[in-house]
């Protein structure tokens, strides 16, 4: 008989999941109604909702062509459910601005964070992550410097968060301000995911800083001897570098047929180009 | 214990035990085990908030569960076994009965709370995490729930003493759920225009127990200290609210006709 029920649930299953629209549906996306309907078990019916939102991030992340619309509801109900659960604001962060695995919605984000800001004083954190989406993601860099500035007023925030907002002001945008950037997330998360992203960014960075000063080098060399160099070895033959340069996975740049560097073609770097802005439609 | 409510307290809490009402306690082991192994593999980053936040609402929940539905059969089941003449025959009076009777279910709630808290503690235990001086906002959230607990049973001991069981379960669950609600009624009473609303509201809110009060779980599953001045008040307030229902169901079952 037992058998039977399970053989039966089997068929049921195959009938339903025919049956089943491929979208995602969220019943409850308000957030006010659903702390209504948890008879003061809020903070745990956040927990549902964020391991909701985590599964549901997971599900779709490297799927090509995948959308995350359900994404920014799950983490608004799970944080007006319980406002102090801070790693959904910054995991769900993360989430939400990634450009290519995540929503692409920085806007949404920042205003994640500016949330749990308030709700979260003791959390200097989330500060330099509002910090760190406005310079990365939004590329502003005035309000970046700003956002570190006032995390750097928790007294329980680190020296350098000052001198990040000092950083940014004066020299925003530069290779080794965001190198920085990135270390310092690479450095405060556990995740792997997130980590390898960060290192990701950091060797990217590397290799473009790298590229643009091989580059003025090449420039160097066709003035001198009136052609573009064909191989890195000609600059090295011209004394322009002490011997092949090689990019963060330790294999040599290469002169490209556009007579510029470029990686190697079996090198593991990948250039992330910088992210599109939200309205800019580029 | 050797008054008179104390026997009764004694031997109610001995007959929940022959129920075996503590077999509970092997549904809540295995909660928090589950919970244990599962939330790290679901989730990022909440594998100590899930297990307080499920541990505590945990408590809650059975305890509720436990309090209404053994409540409500306090005094109606020792009427229908007609134990309830036996006992009124000897020199006992009708509120002894009734406090001992309250004292006894509290007792086994209590036993029963005890034995969780520590499965809670075992489970933080075991992913990993080192009891540290903010768990005692754990402790208060506990102490809180079962000064919920006491009001809870207070209250159906009260339909108990002139209901049907089944009333009793849904008068005392009305109650609770408004009590939860307080706070709303409250904020109502703020926003309405209508003076007589207003009025309405505002007796209503301090009128029904707040039950909103006890509730420091997101508190504790933050590791946030809970005031000492908090605990203090909550804990009057209880005592005041049980006091008075306990009263008031002792006026009741002494006035009522057992014939």
């Amino acid at each position: 008989m037992l058998l039977a029920v399970a053989s039966l649930q089997g068929r049921i299953d195959a009938s339903t999941r025919a049956l089943a629209s491929a979208e995602e549906h969220l019943l409850l996306r308000s957030g006010r109604t659903a702390q209504k309907l948890s008879l003061g078990y809020d903070s745990l019916l956040a927990d549902v909702y964020w391991t909701r939102a985590v599964q549901y991030y997971g599900s779709r992340v490297g799927v090509p062509g995948a959308k995350f619309d359900l994404l920014w509801p799950l983490l608004d109900v799970a944080t007006t459910l319980d406002p102090r659960l801070v790693v959904a604001y910054r995991f769900g962060a993360i989430f939400l601005s990634e450009p290519y695995a995540g929503a692409d919605r920085p806007d949404l984000a920042i205003e994640l964070v500016k949330r749990g800001i308030p709700a979260n004083p003791k959390e200097w954190r989330l500060g330099t992550d509002l910090g760190l989406l406005y310079y990365l993601r939004m590329r502003d860099y005035p309000k970046a410097a700003e956002a570190y500035l006032e995390a750097s007023k928790n007294p329980a925030a680190p020296v350098w968060v000052k001198l990040m907002a000092a950083r940014i002001a004066q020299k925003g945008g530069s290779f080794e301000t965001s190198r920085m950037i990135w270390g310092q997330l690479y450095e405060s998360t556990k995740d792997p995911k997130i980590r390898e992203n960060a290192l990701r960014q950091i060797q990217s960075l590397k290799a473009q800083e790298d590229e643009l000063h091989l580059d003025e080098l090449v420039d160097e060399y066709t003035k001198g001897f009136g052609r573009a160099p064909e191989k890195m070895q000609d600059l090295v033959a011209a004394g322009l570098l002490s011997g092949l340069p090689v990019d963060p996975s330790g294999l040599p740049y290469v002169i490209g047929s556009n007579r510029k560097s470029e990686l190697n073609p079996a090198s593991r770097v990948v250039i992330v180009p910088p992210p599109k802005l939200p309205g800019s439609g580029k | 214990m050797s008054s008179v409510p104390g026997v009764v307290a004694i031997n109610t809490f001995r007959e929940a035990v022959r129920d075996r009402v503590l077999y509970n306690l092997v549904f809540f082991a295995l909660l928090m085990i589950g919970a244990s192994i599962l939330v790290g593999e679901v989730s990022i980053g909440i594998d100590r908030i899930v297990i307080i936040n499920l541990g505590l609402s945990a408590i809650s929940v059975i305890g509720l569960v436990m309090a209404v539905f053994i409540g409500v059969g306090l005094v109606h089941k020792e009427m229908e076994k007609r134990t309830l003449y036996s006992v009124l025959a000897k020199p006992v009076r009708r509120w002894e009965f009734l406090t001992g009777k309250y004292a006894g279910l509290l007792v086994t709630l209590a036993v029963n709370t005890a034995f969780m808290t520590v499965g809670l503690a075992a489970a933080l235990f075991y992913v990993g995490r080192p009891l540290v001086k903010a768990d005692t906002s754990i402790l208060v959230a506990v102490y809180f729930i079962l000064l919920e607990l006491a009001l809870v049973t207070a209250i159906t001991l009260f339909f108990s003493c002139f209901t049907t069981p089944m009333l009793s379960t849904l008068y005392t669950l009305g109650i609770y759920i408004t009590g939860v609600f307080a706070a709303d009624i409250r904020d109502f009473a703020d926003f309405t225009k209508s003076q007589s609303l207003k009025g309405i509201a505002r007796t209503v809110y301090y009128l029904v127990p707040n039950f909103h009060n006890f509730n420091v779980i997101d508190l504790a599953s933050h590791g946030n200290s809970i005031p000492l001045k908090l605990i203090g008040e909550n804990t009057l307030y209880a005592a005041c609210y049980v006091s008075l229902v306990i009263l008031a169901a002792s006026a009741v079952f002494s006035r009522r006709n057992l014939k």
